[in-house]
């Protein structure tokens, strides 16, 4: 009895313990930390969350970059403009087929190139050179770069063309070429950055559980599809998360190569909004374009990580 | 080891005196506060810095700080920063902007401060453009109109003769005829191409400045107000209210037809810019400004000619430049005004126009650009004196610009004239409405 009592009160005491009061050094400590997290907080604060709260704000109103304090509250008539009218949906309906092809293309593409950087056949370093060269360049070079290539009269591509007997493409001039040679483009720039991420994640996979399947007689192919690729899947989940995110924000190939054109084939949300904004005046359904992009791309990612969630851990 | 105080001390002997007498001679010249006005322009224009320097004798007090924008920077910028606590005393900008600046209040209405005889003096194209409301805005400096300059070897090898008067110039179908004579290489793969890309943006075709003339020109100022030809040639209502049935008209639609074969059907012009192709002699025909003429003057790197703007009904070219104006919400806006008219009128005016060699904005000093009195350069001036015809002006000119253009590149590279005008009308609209 006595000693239930007393196993009682000493449970009850390690429930009730007060916290042990932080020593000095520990609340030094603290403080050193808040000294360090607190200029680069402050920054978020003011250049990423304060003009997000007055984003959302300014949805709401209607004014010209030309003159803001004219503006006007109209509630949600620029959420229903976007109803209305359908730039807005063509816009995103362009942006979302955009972002499905780059990434459709540069997971597979890139992990293919990583699986080969990872073995030790030879000219390893010059493929590596050769991949990662576009993803450190500029975008306005490679825009540039890729304008010529893709001329629909002498450009570099069509020449190629002729020479095999095939009959000169518009490319960048056709409503239906112009966004596949954007997604194309894009593939090429950014399919290194995907390698260089799988590779660090293969890089990371144990050899033994592969070896073992191979003592079991796992052929390669199966130790591929049953041990790698499962055990890679949080390095899928950040590539596939980071290129549809870089695919949905893209804003260079059609500020540059396009224009948003040809009748409006490849008006990314981005440049869109940008237009929106800055041509068009309509600073008010500019942000409310940039709103409905935030929510639909955090929406996007959240999905991409409910689909893509690790199930092994090594 | 003692080298490096001697070069110092060297250094600091050699700009001291400088800056002294810098120093000294504003203090001595200036009596009262010493004003900045700050400038925003693009590189390479006006004002210039010796019509600067002269206005800055007789206004000592006044000193500049000025920043520079490419100009395909610039419309954005003066949004930033005309919206800004502390705005630009002075913006050099597109002159077809004028009046959604002027109708956003970013510009000082400069009437009260023009010169005597102004009036009868200025481009009425010019005035046009720059006034809103019965306000004067800016005063212009310069103005430009674009013409069809040629190759003489290459359209001389090809039996064409272009002609040299307004009198005599081509209808559009006659210029396709020669484009074609003179073309080598195959229709939309050429070597030498009929008619080069334009210089400006990315050279691709469909910009108003330049294309819209085609479609205007199939129409008629003369025609009754409430008929297809009469408003296929404004391409605007004249109160600015509508676009809808100016876009998409009959004539204009024909006109358009003709225009987008010429990319593709005929393929005498490229669909994207080519650098340089007209002076790389790998063009025959090309529409420019004055600026090219004046540049191969300087530089007569072919032998070269210039032929009135092809047409088909009504001849007109579009006008405007940029041009300057002081800002509604400068700190010192009578001398930012001051400077602005000062720079616009008389000996100044002269000195800004001869150095880039565009046109003039004041009649009265044609006389004095030779250039101007003489075949080729002087078919810019009875082009500009009889066809000109600014781009349709209204305060949401630079979104009609936009949106245009955008259609006649969809035209250019083989949409539907008719479905992409009604729906430039439409989208014009939706602007105007707001």
């Amino acid at each position: 009895m006595s000693t239930g009592e007393q196993t009682l009160t000493v449970s009850a005491g390690a429930k009730t313990r007060p916290r042990k009061a932080a020593t000095r050094r520990q609340k030094q400590e603290r403080l050193v930390a808040v000294g360090f997290l607190a200029p680069f907080m402050l920054l978020l604060l003011i250049f990423q969350y304060v003009p997000l709260l007055v984003m959302a704000r300014n949805s709401f109103y209607d004014y010209s970059l030309l003159n803001p304090a004219a503006e006007k509250f109209v509630g949600l008539r620029n959420f229903a403009d976007m109803i209305e009218y359908d730039d807005a949906r063509r816009s995103f309906g362009i942006t979302f087929l955009f972002a499905f092809g780059v990434v459709v293309f540069v997971i597979p593409i890139a992990f293919a190139l990583a699986l080969f950087l990872n073995s030790k056949l030879p000219a390893r370093g010059l493929v590596r050179t050769m991949i990662m060269l576009p993803v450190v360049t500029s975008s306005v070079v490679i825009a540039t770069m890729w304008s010529f290539l893709l001329d629909p009269s002498n450009g570099l591509i069509n020449g190629a063309l002729d020479i095999v007997g095939i009959a000169r493409q518009p490319f960048l001039t056709s409503t239906q070429q112009a966004l596949p040679s954007l997604i194309a483009m894009t593939l090429w720039q950014q399919v290194g950055f995907g390698a260089i991420l799988f590779l660090a994640g293969l890089q990371g996979v144990p050899s033994e559980l592969g070896e073992a399947a191979r003592i079991d007689g796992a052929t390669r192919w199966q130790v591929l599809w049953n041990i790698t690729i499962p055990l890679l899947s949080r390095t899928t989940l950040f590539v596939v998360v980071i290129m549809t995110v870089f695919s949905l924000q893209a804003f260079a190939p059609a500020f540059l190569m396009t224009q948003g054109g040809p009748q409006e084939a490849t008006n990314l949300i981005v440049y869109h909004i940008y237009n929106t904004a800055f041509i068009m005046q309509q600073a008010g359904y500019a942000s409310a374009l940039s709103l409905v992009l935030l929510l639909v791309v955090l929406a996007i990612s959240m999905v991409q990580m409910a689909l893509l969630r690790s199930r092994w851990n090594y | 080891m003692k080298i490096y105080p001697i070069v110092f001390a060297s250094l600091l002997g050699a700009t001291a005196p400088n800056a002294t007498g810098a120093q000294a001679q504003t203090a001595a010249a200036c009596t009262g506060e010493t004003v900045t006005l700050r400038i925003l322009r693009t590189p390479g224009n006006y004002p210039y810095p010796k019509p600067m320097e002269a206005w800055q004798k007789e206004n000592p007090c006044v000193k500049f700080e000025v920043n520079e924008v490419p100009f395909p920077q610039l419309a954005d910028t003066i949004s930033v920063q005309a919206a800004s606590s502390n705005p630009p005393d002075i913006i050099v900008y597109d002159g077809p902007n004028t009046q959604s600046y002027a109708a956003a209040g970013i510009l000082l209405p400069i009437t009260k401060y023009l010169p005597k005889g102004w009036d009868d003096d200025i481009l009425p194209a010019t005035k046009a453009e720059h006034s809103y409301n019965g306000e004067v805005y800016s005063p212009g400096i310069e103005q430009t109109t674009v013409a069809m300059y040629y190759n003489k070897k290459l359209v001389e090898a090809a039996g064409v003769k272009p002609p040299q008067t307004l009198a005599e110039a081509w209808t559009w179908p006659q210029a396709l005829e020669a484009f074609k004579k003179c073309q080598q290489g195959p229709a939309g793969a050429a070597t030498v191409w009929g008619l080069g890309p334009t210089r400006f943006g990315n050279g691709q075709p469909g910009l108003v400045y330049q294309d819209l003339t085609y479609q205007r020109s199939a129409g008629d100022p003369k025609a009754a107000p409430t008929s297809s030809a009469y408003k296929t040639f404004w391409a605007f209502a004249p109160d600015g209210k509508t676009a809808e049935g100016y876009l998409n008209t009959p004539e204009a639609v024909e006109a358009l037809k003709f225009y987008q074969s010429m990319f593709n059907a005929e393929g005498v012009a490229p669909k994207v810019g080519i650098p340089n192709a007209f002076f790389d002699s790998k063009a025959c025909f090309y529409i420019d400004t004055p600026a090219a003429g004046n540049a191969l003057i300087k530089d007569p790197k072919i032998d070269w000619g210039i032929t009135p703007l092809p047409y088909f009904k009504t001849p007109v070219v579009h006008t405007g430049s940029t041009t300057f104006g002081a800002t509604a919400r400068s700190k010192h806006p009578e001398i930012a005004a001051k400077f602005v008219v000062d720079m616009s009128w008389g000996e100044y005016a002269y000195m800004n126009v001869s150095q880039r060699g565009n046109l003039p904005t004041l009649k009265s000093l044609f006389s004095r650009f030779d250039v101007y009195n003489k075949y080729p350069m002087k078919v810019f001036v009875d082009q500009l004196q009889s066809w000109g015809q600014p781009r349709p002006p209204g305060p949401k000119f630079a979104q009609y610009d936009k949106i245009v253009s955008e259609a006649l590149r969809g035209v250019a590279f083989g949409g539907n004239p008719a479905e992409l005008m009604a729906d430039a009308e439409k989208k014009v609209q939706r602007i105007l409405d707001r």
